[in-house]
């Protein structure tokens, strides 16, 4: 009788009296890393050319569109160079190439940061945990890195393993560099290739360093029902001695909180944190705070709030510490990449560096050991606070009386908020104008520096809706983290049965074009439809800053799971990487393709059957850019709020260009012309009501059921008709069959069908007999990657006639 | 077969009749709103649900007896009902037309949940005599006063959806006598003729199948085929189901499937259904035994709720479903496991199940049905506990039996489950396992190296009877085992003895 063993492994106890002839030990890692015979088609680890081929599949059926900003360049000495009117810069550079250079540059500049971030994580991990660390994230996660094992081709096992990882990452990063010098590439798409790349590393980053923190910090594993948090303007307790974080990386938060803890002093001092590094604390520790975004930053440190300021690193105001110290709070830099100007105090006696800190003696220092900030921060604040006198005055109207109605700062504002009016408002006494711009208002600052009269803007804002201000408090659910697998396995179903209509993913910043609360109001609609809403960062936030009528905000209303109507927030930036995650997880759970060193295949595969979309309403960052470069190279789209088309360029496909819209259908073995679904990558929405419609769209994808593609088009038709008061103009171009027309509406568009469009309709069986781009056939398995098909179909493309 | 009358309205009752077809509602009509709830404070009035008598139907009838878009209400309308108070309900339709028969009436029927649904301001519950109906104040506000409306959007509905309904018209009821003697003389003889009928119909007695591809958006090789013994493996659609959708589409999705030559009536493999397999998996899935766990098992797309897993220490089969967090005896968890499958492939060893297949009469009857199953998670146990045979019932262990594959061998050591001794599968009374061969007393430690030859190695004793016939086994690794793992390629083994024990935890 013989035994087969297959793929799999298994433990032996005990061993006697066996003769066993090995040719070759190998270890299991380089066995998983260097397979004899990698996957057909696979490009493991890939460099910069290695995934190209994709890119310009994508780039030629999303062709770039460009708005430049600006039309020269001054990056070399020869220049600058003007390049409008089909003009080439002293190098031969023309303007499309160069603004595509700049998009590779901005990406560079998101993945570098998140990259970095990563690496001060692991390296501090690697030092406190070793490198054996295991990276777990509980028995419903199997699938533990989806972005590290397409890309990198390895399922990291510890936190050692990810040190590899991320030693790739930079070595790309550097290779992307070295091609934005001057004299490198003269073709626009190449250039575009390679941000495309830097978006995918970013994404490696960024998962790296958060499944990093979530193993060692013991964040919530996936858990749809992780804790709501405090969050917004109004949670703090000023009673107590404040400690204000802002940044991104945990570490020195942590080890503020540890210190509290440890001291016992959890209750008797408040952490609250801004930005991302708000959030990451709060998935530690979820007494911890949120203040709110980056707009919030200048407003928390003129409050004169806080008792002390740690910054740690990105997207944290470059004159933080010169407003800190305008209103006497003792600042604590702690990164190589923000030290304003301080001195390093990190091997000081903590006694002398607390002494000098709360004397005045010295405005901010350098800490650079993470494990010494605890201390420090904790006695500052306690001391400060008790010597504390306020300096919030209520000296407001008359700073409102030296207005003089100029109009500069309304030019100046990036939002152009029309201060000027609520000024005039304010002259008689009425405030409620200001509130308005309070919503809207980024506290950036830019106003005052215009302004003839000198008044301090910001602080105005700031004193005329302090009351509303400080009662704006909300909650939001401490960060998941990842999707589990038997979350994406429960909602199959249901996506493929049509309940579920898309993933809607909110994700970035907050420089919105209007009010905050419009993130909200977007987002509940798409709830209220039963998609799957996931989010991250600054749109996490916001969407918790806002209450109904009852008081509840969206994160008490609607449950923390990836499923219908959930509202699923991963966590901070880094954990955007579980939503692209989420998307490979998919691909590998129901098609059990391969993901190893899978990209292409995966993302074409993403790109044709999964309808998700991302949506970034306030983007500001580089950051924010190269995470829309990851979406995109991994197939999937993302609509940006006005201040997005800053970015430079849009890819977006042209529904009449036949040729783009072709596929190969491994089930019929044919080419075939398909419904141009999604008909863009990276799209500028100029309105709320735009940008709802536009998510709804693109939620559509070739492979869609009729029962899918129903359900899409009924809330792509609805919502049309709601925000924008009339039926799409290509809605038509979505039906393949009757089945996909919406059920209440179908009489009337199978008339539209026949009548304004010409479709031949069998009005006896309601059937359309001629008309649509091609019909629909459930095993429709489309692919525009050659080699997909050809490895599917076991047939050579050349050899078809 | 119960008779499909026309319900027989009384005299004296008032009644309201409306016919023609409505298409300017009041309120919304989406899916938008299907998961709409209104709360009582939010109510304008229940009808049926837990406090009143109620039920909704869908008959049948010749085409002659259908009036198109007619609507009949007996008793009290909407807007002459009292706010908050809860009322007797009944919804009754008559469709007709060339393809309908009695086998689709509770196909349509259960469109009422989602299509009621779709209004803005209606919240459905239920089915069948359970039913329960809220009409929100908001609705009534947005100017929605009468019953007739809300049948007439459900109506249009099922035409637009359904276009095999060539006629359609509805009773639908609010008096508190007419309600309660048509579930007891209508309804009710209705539900129970259908369960019969679904309890009675077995693979053998049907022509054909139904295939389910449209899990292929996302897993392209996938089939699915769903005779009456088993159900889609995502629970959501039953050989009625497939039926229906065949006939409104036979190109669709739920293709009928001819079951041609019966190959295997034990495992259920049918010559017809390896062919479509075959075809509409693009070559990946060649054969199926619909009811095998262990040979040619049904292919999975990957949102299975249940994995059964093959534990060859006790020569047993396990069941862990997909809420449930902790490992299995096996040391592995749902998640684990899940992942050795999917995607349209077979692989031995697992199987992805739907829930409602427990049910089935021929549930994994080639390996020995219910005889076989030694562990599940006592949740999932006690949700199918009454299919499970009663001798059965004490046999199966759940984690608080057994958490290791010693605990397991102990806990059926101690109940005598069928594994231990041999099972013999009920289907046709025939032995299929051996049982447990008794372990040996270990070797003396100084028993001297020797080189055996290859026939020796063929008849040592295995006990595991089926291996042989495994193509591609999975022997999954233990998640609680030691660091290093030896992963052993091209190497000559020969062996006088393999001794199988679980790994001891390694307390630090």
């Amino acid at each position: 009788m013989g035994i087969k063993i297959g793929n799999g492994t298994f433990v032996i106890d005990e061993l006697r009296n066996i003769t066993i002839k090995i040719g070759q030990i190998v270890g299991e890692e380089e066995i998983e890393e260097f397979k004899e015979k990698p996957e057909e088609f696979t490009t493991p680890r890939p460099h910069i050319l290695d995934l190209r081929h994709w890119d310009r599949k994508l780039l030629s059926r999303y062709e770039p569109i460009y708005a430049p900003v600006q039309d020269f360049c001054n990056l070399c000495t020869m220049g600058p160079c003007e390049l409008t009117e089909n003009k080439k810069g002293a190098c031969g550079i023309d303007l499309r190439t160069q603004k595509a250079r700049m998009n590779t540059i901005t990406c560079l500049i998101g993945a570098s940061a998140h990259a970095a971030h990563a690496r001060h994580l692991i390296h501090y991990l690697l030092e406190k945990f070793g490198k054996d660390h295991p990276i777990d994230l509980g028995p419903d996660i199997d699938i533990t890195a989806p972005n590290i094992m397409l890309v990198f081709g390895i399922k990291p096992k510890t936190v050692g393993d990810l040190k590899k990882v991320l030693d790739y990452v930079e070595q790309e990063i550097v290779r992307v560099l070295h091609t934005v010098h001057t004299g490198q590439e003269e073709n626009y798409l190449d250039f575009e290739s390679k941000a495309l790349h830097a978006g995918m590393l970013d994404h490696v980053a960024m998962e790296a360093a958060d499944i990093a923190q979530i193993a060692a910090f013991n964040y919530p594993k996936g858990d749809p029902e992780a804790p709501l948090i405090d969050v917004g303007f109004g949670v703090l307790e000023v009673s107590k001695p404040i400690i204000l974080i802002i940044g991104h990386n945990v570490l020195p938060a942590r080890n503020v909180d540890d210190y509290l803890r440890e001291h016992g002093l959890e209750n008797e001092v408040e952490i609250a944190g801004l930005c991302c590094t708000a959030i990451d604390t709060s998935r530690y520790d979820p007494k911890a705070k949120v203040v709110g975004t980056l707009s919030y930053q200048l407003r928390a440190i003129r409050s004169g709030i806080p008792d002390v300021v740690i910054t740690d690193e990105q997207c944290i105001r470059a004159d933080t510490f010169r407003e800190s110290a305008k209103m006497g709070i003792p600042l604590i830099a702690t990164s190589e990449a923000s030290v304003r100007g301080l001195p390093d105090r990190t091997d000081d006696n903590p006694d002398t560096v607390v002494n000098d800190l709360v004397s005045g003696k010295v405005k901010g220092v350098l800490i650079r050991d993470p494990d010494k900030v605890g201390e420090i921060a904790v006695r500052v604040a306690i001391e400060m606070h008790a010597n504390k006198c306020r300096k919030f005055g209520n000296d407001i109207l008359r700073d409102v009386e030296k207005c003089i109605f100029c109009m500069n700062c309304v030019f100046a504002c990036p939002s152009n908020l029309r201060i000027d009016k609520a000024m005039k408002f304010a002259k008689n006494g009425d405030f409620r104008y200001f509130e308005k711009i309070e919503d809207s208002c980024i506290a950036c600052g830019k106003c005052e520096q215009v302004c003839p009269a000198e008044i301090r803007i910001v602080d105005v804002i700031m004193k005329a809706t302090h009351t509303y201000m400080v009662k704006k408090t909300g909650k939001m659910r401490a960060g998941r983290g990842p999707i589990r697998d038997t979350e994406i396995r429960k909602v199959g179903q249901p996506i493929v049965m049509g309940t579920i209509p898309g993933v809607i993913a909110p994700i970035g910043c907050p420089n919105y074009p209007k009010s905050r609360k419009e993130v909200a109001e977007i987002i509940e609609e798409f709830l209220k439809r039963k998609y799957i809403v996931v989010t991250i960062g600054c749109h996490a936030m916001d969407l918790g800053m806002y209450r109904d009528e009852e008081g509840k905000s969206l994160y008490e209303k609607y449950p923390g799971v990836f499923d219908s109507g959930g509202l699923a927030n991963c966590g901070s930036c880094v954990s955007s990487s579980h939503i692209t995650g989420a998307a490979i997880k998919i691909a590998g759970i129901f098609a059990q393709r391969p993901l190893l060193g899978n990209y292409a295949e995966i993302a074409d595969y993403i790109l044709h059957r999964i309808g998700a979309v991302g949506l970034a309403w306030g983007p500001y960052s580089q950051k924010a850019w190269s995470i829309a470069m990851g979406f995109n190279r991994l197939g999937i789209p993302a609509v940006v709020g006005p201040h997005g088309s800053k970015y430079r360029r849009g890819l977006i496909g042209k529904v009449w260009k036949k040729d783009a819209w072709y596929v190969y259908d491994i089930k019929t073995r044919k080419k075939m012309q398909i419904e141009p679904c999604p008909d863009c990558l990276f799209v500028v929405a100029e309105t709320k009501e735009e940008a709802i419609v536009q998510l709804a769209r693109l939620c559509m994808r070739p492979a869609d059921t009729y029962m899918g593609r129903q359900i899409k088009l009924t809330h792509y038709l609805e919502l049309s008709k709601k925000y924008l008061g009339c039926l799409p103009d290509d809605w038509h171009l979505y039906v393949r069959t009757e089945l996909d027309l919406p059920t209440r509406m179908k009489e009337k568009l199978l008339k539209l069908l026949e009548d304004s469009y010409g479709w031949k309709i069998d009005w006896n069986r309601k059937k359309i007999i001629e008309g649509p781009v091609r019909g629909y056939d459930a095993g429709f398995n489309p692919t525009m990657v050659e080699q997909v098909y050809e490895k599917y179909t076991r047939e050579k493309l050349d050899d078809k006639p | 077969m119960a008779e499909r009358r026309k319900l027989e309205i009384p005299e004296g009752v008032k009644v309201k009749v409306s016919q023609g077809e409505e298409y300017d509602f009041p309120v919304d009509v989406s899916p938008m709103h299907e998961g709409e709830r209104i709360r009582k404070g939010d109510m304008y009035v229940e009808l049926a649900g837990p406090k009143q008598p109620g039920f909704e139907l869908v008959m049948a009838l010749p085409a002659e007896d259908v009036e198109d878009m007619k609507v009949t209400l007996v008793g009290k309308d909407l807007d002459e009902l009292e706010e908050g108070k809860a009322y007797p309900f009944a919804m009754i339709y008559y469709v007709a037309g060339e393809k309908i028969d009695n086998d689709l009436e509770p196909i349509i029927e259960r469109r009422n949940h989602d299509f009621q649904n779709y209004i803005e301001g209606v919240m459905h519950l239920n089915q069948r005599y359970d039913i329960w109906i809220r009409v929100g104040k908001n609705a009534v506000e947005k100017g929605l006063k009468s019953l007739i409306t809300v049948a007439k959007a459900v109506m249009l509905l099922f035409k637009n959806e359904m276009p095999f309904i060539e006629k359609v018209e509805a009773v639908y009821a609010t008096d508190r006598e007419f309600v309660e003697k048509m579930l007891k003389d209508v309804a009710i003889p209705i539900f129970e003729e259908r369960d019969a009928r679904v309890e009675a119909l077995h693979d053998e007695d049907v022509e054909e199948f139904y295939s389910c591809t449209l899990c292929q958006s996302f897993a392209p090789s996938d089939v699915c085929i769903i005779s009456p013994d088993r159900p889609s493996l995502c629970g959501a659609i039953t050989w009625f189901d497939g039926r229906a959708a065949a006939r409104v589409d036979p190109e669709g999705p739920n293709k009928p499937v001819p079951k041609g030559e019966l190959i295997d009536s034990v495992g259920g493999e049918y010559s017809g259904v390896n062919e479509f397999a075959k075809t509409e998996s693009g070559g990946v899935t060649e054969r199926i035994k619909l009811h095998s766990f262990l040979e040619c098992p049904h292919p999975s797309c990957g949102c299975f709720e249940v994995i059964g897993f093959y534990m060859p220490e006790v020569d047993g089969i396990g069941w862990i479903h997909r809420g449930y967090p902790e490992p299995a005896p096996n040391g592995l968890t749902f998640s684990t496991m899940a992942g050795q499958t999917g995607g349209g492939k077979q692989v031995v060893g697992f199987l992805g199940i739907g829930m409602s297949y427990f049910r089935s009469k021929k549930f994994i009857q080639a390996d020995g049905g219910w005889y076989r199953v030694v562990w599940m998670p006592k949740e999932l146990k006690q949700k199918v506990l009454k299919y499970i045979p009663e001798d059965m019932r004490d046999k199966i262990a759940t984690e608080e039996d057994a958490k290791s594959i010693e605990e397991l061998r102990e806990f059926l050591k101690n109940v005598d489950h069928p594994v231990v001794k041999g099972v013999v599968r009920p289907v046709d009374g025939k032995k299929i396992t051996e049982g447990w061969v008794e372990e040996r007393e270990e070797v003396e430690e100084r028993e001297e190296v020797r080189e055996i030859t290859q026939e020796e190695v063929q008849q040592t004793q295995m006990p595991f009877p089926e291996f042989q016939q495994l193509q591609q086994f999975q022997v999954p690794y233990m998640q609680s085992g030691p660091k290093i793992k030896l992963v052993i390629k091209n190497a000559n083994i020969t062996i006088d003895k393999i001794i199988v024990k679980r790994k001891e935890e390694n307390k630090k």
